[in-house]
């Protein structure tokens, strides 16, 4: 029994060390893999930010527009792209200098086609994006709707759950549907004003203010519009149009009654065709505080110079 | 105040009352102090402000919480007034007649110089009762919208959900005209007035001289003098004669 038992504990010992040592060598092997690609991936941007990295480069476009070309590596390393991509996989054709000439023509040209190199990786959130109003806004050429970069920027691309980015939705969607100008080439109400001063927008902006690393729970524009794939509010399928808004109301109010639906004010400033009730309530309260007041205010004035008309003549109180 | 007016005193308001007026004081406070901040989110003091109550959902919790306390205590005075009237005890005297109207220009006349004589008062003046009631109307509105707003889903149930905008609309307007009226009328008659400066001490000692009432709620003197409860007092060279108690 013993030698037996001697022979099966060397022969554990050996099996365990050669396994020991093939992970020790697989690890040396990973890592220095990992640490080479890391390092080339580094000395390759050091090679672009070589120039790029230089404050104040602009790039004139034949169009005779001009845009900034430089890339602040601290911003660019705390991007969400920051450790995974390098300039390469975004410009893969200007890894030698000189740089292949641009194409485009405008800045707007040069966005659109920068694009495309987006949804090489997010071809999901690229293929919602061309059936939505403004994907299909942007094949018809119009020049205001946005492509990837307006809304998610490019080198300083932030993680889109980030609680700031969503506390900002509101304010980054309203630089273009807050904007009255733009709003009516398409027909469109700037809805922004009227959103911030809605319960849900009350409720982003002092989160925004006072708690920006919470996300906050009242309902920005994508909870209702949805993200990608924003339909036309006029589209029966999109998730505000009349048939669907209650259902959509009650993905945050799940006990919201059938008649919840009308407590939203459609981003309208309350007026006789616009949820009139809330008019009447405004103008009723117009009415009665400078109403009251006043009269509390000639009351006060009177007494106090009665008493004082006394006290000057001398007569008691 | 008490060296001003030395003499006998006589009890105006019970402990009762008095703990409520303390503790209305507190809710009133605490709910414009958490709920303006709330109403002008867009401005430099409300964001200090919720920022120090630990943002907008503390902000929240602290005005849901005074304002549940503000609705009991309603309910408890709703209750104190009917037990009141039941037991036969004299707390009706708030309701608002015809006489309060006629009070109103009366004083305006005399204030204004039209009149030489004040109008008499009862036990409670016009002032005092339109205080009284701008209390309850701004407490039912505050309560009633302020629900409607925290239980919408609710509402949505049985009425139309535009009352929720609307209840929020009619919340801040409210909320304007009562923190506004107190700043401009109670404290004027309970701390600016020249007779009362720095502050009307009734409210808290229970007590007011019955010099002070004489001249300020002669009625209420005449009748707690018929009653045998005031000593009347020796007639003053400026003292109009004892005005007569209308029939109750």
């Amino acid at each position: 029994m013993k030698p037996e038992v001697a022979v099966g504990r060397r022969r554990l010992l050996a099996v365990s060390l050669v396994a020991l040592a093939g992970t020790v060598a697989l690890l040396t092997v990973g890592v220095g893999t990992v640490v080479a690609a890391a390092a080339g991936a580094a000395s390759q941007e050091e090679g672009c930010l070589a120039c790029h990295g230089a404050a104040g480069l602009t790039l004139t476009l034949p169009g005779g527009e001009s845009f900034p070309i430089s890339v602040d590596p601290a911003v660019l390393r705390r991007s969400t792209h920051g450790s995974a991509l390098t300039c390469a996989t975004c410009h893969p054709d200007h890894t030698r200098y000189p740089h292949p000439p641009l194409t485009a023509r405008t800045l707007r040209d040069y966005r659109v086609a920068r694009a495309q190199i987006c949804t090489t990786c997010h071809s999901q959130e690229a293929g919602q994006f061309a059936g939505s109003i403004h994907g299909r806004a942007l094949v018809m050429g119009f020049p205001d709707v946005p492509t990837c970069t307006s809304c998610h920027g490019a080198h300083d691309v932030v993680r889109a759950s980030a609680p700031a980015f969503r506390n900002n939705t509101p304010q980054l969607c309203g630089t273009c549907h807050g904007d009255p100008q733009i709003m009516a080439r398409y027909g469109l109400l700037p809805v922004y004003e009227a959103y911030t001063r809605e319960f849900h927008g009350v409720t982003t902006a002092l989160y925004k203010l006072t708690k920006p690393y919470s996300p906050t729970p009242a309902a920005i524009c994508y909870d209702c519009h949805g993200v990608h794939d924003i339909k036309d509010t006029e589209d029966p399928a999109a998730p505000v149009a009349p048939r669907n808004i209650l259902t959509t109301c009650r993905r945050c109010h799940p006990t919201a009654g059938r008649f919840f639906a009308s407590a939203w004010t459609e981003h309208k400033t309350p007026g006789p065709g616009a949820s009139p009730l809330v008019w009447y309530v405004q103008i009723f309260y117009r009415v009665l505080i400078p109403a009251v007041l006043g009269f509390l205010a000639v009351l006060t004035v009177l007494d106090l110079s009665r008493w004082a008309g006394d006290r000057l003549k001398g007569r008691p109180r | 105040m008490r060296s001003r007016h030395p003499g006998p005193a006589v009890q105006r308001f019970t402990l009762a009352q008095r703990i409520e007026h303390f503790l209305l004081i507190i809710t009133f406070n605490v709910l414009a102090f958490t709920g303006l901040p709330q109403k002008y989110f867009f401005t430099g003091w409300a964001e200090r402000i919720i920022r120090l109550m630990g943002g907008i959902e503390t902000t929240r919790l602290i005005h849901r919480t005074f304002a549940v306390l503000l609705i009991l205590q309603s309910f408890y005075h709703i209750g104190a007034v009917l037990a009141a009237r039941r037991a036969g005890r004299e707390r009706g005297t708030m309701s608002i007649t015809f006489r309060d109207v006629r009070d109103v220009l009366l004083d305006i006349a005399y204030l204004a110089g039209m009149r030489r004589e004040r109008p008499v008062f009862g036990r409670y003046d016009y002032r005092q009762k339109f205080e009284y009631w701008a209390v309850v109307w701004g407490t039912a509105i505050m309560a009633t919208t302020g629900l409607i707003m925290w239980f919408p889903e609710f509402l949505a149930r049985f009425l139309p959900g535009v009352l929720v905008p609307a209840a929020r609309v009619a919340h801040g307007g409210e909320a304007i005209l009562a923190v506004a009226a107190v700043i401009i009328w109670h404290f004027y008659n309970a701390h600016f007035r020249p007779e009362v400066f720095p502050m009307d001490p009734a409210m808290f000692t229970g007590q007011v001289e019955v010099e002070r009432l004489r001249r300020e709620h002669a009625e209420e003197y005449a009748r707690l003098v018929e009653a045998g409860i005031v000593r009347p007092l020796p007639e003053g060279a400026d003292q109009p004669a004892l005005p007569s108690v209308p029939p109750q």
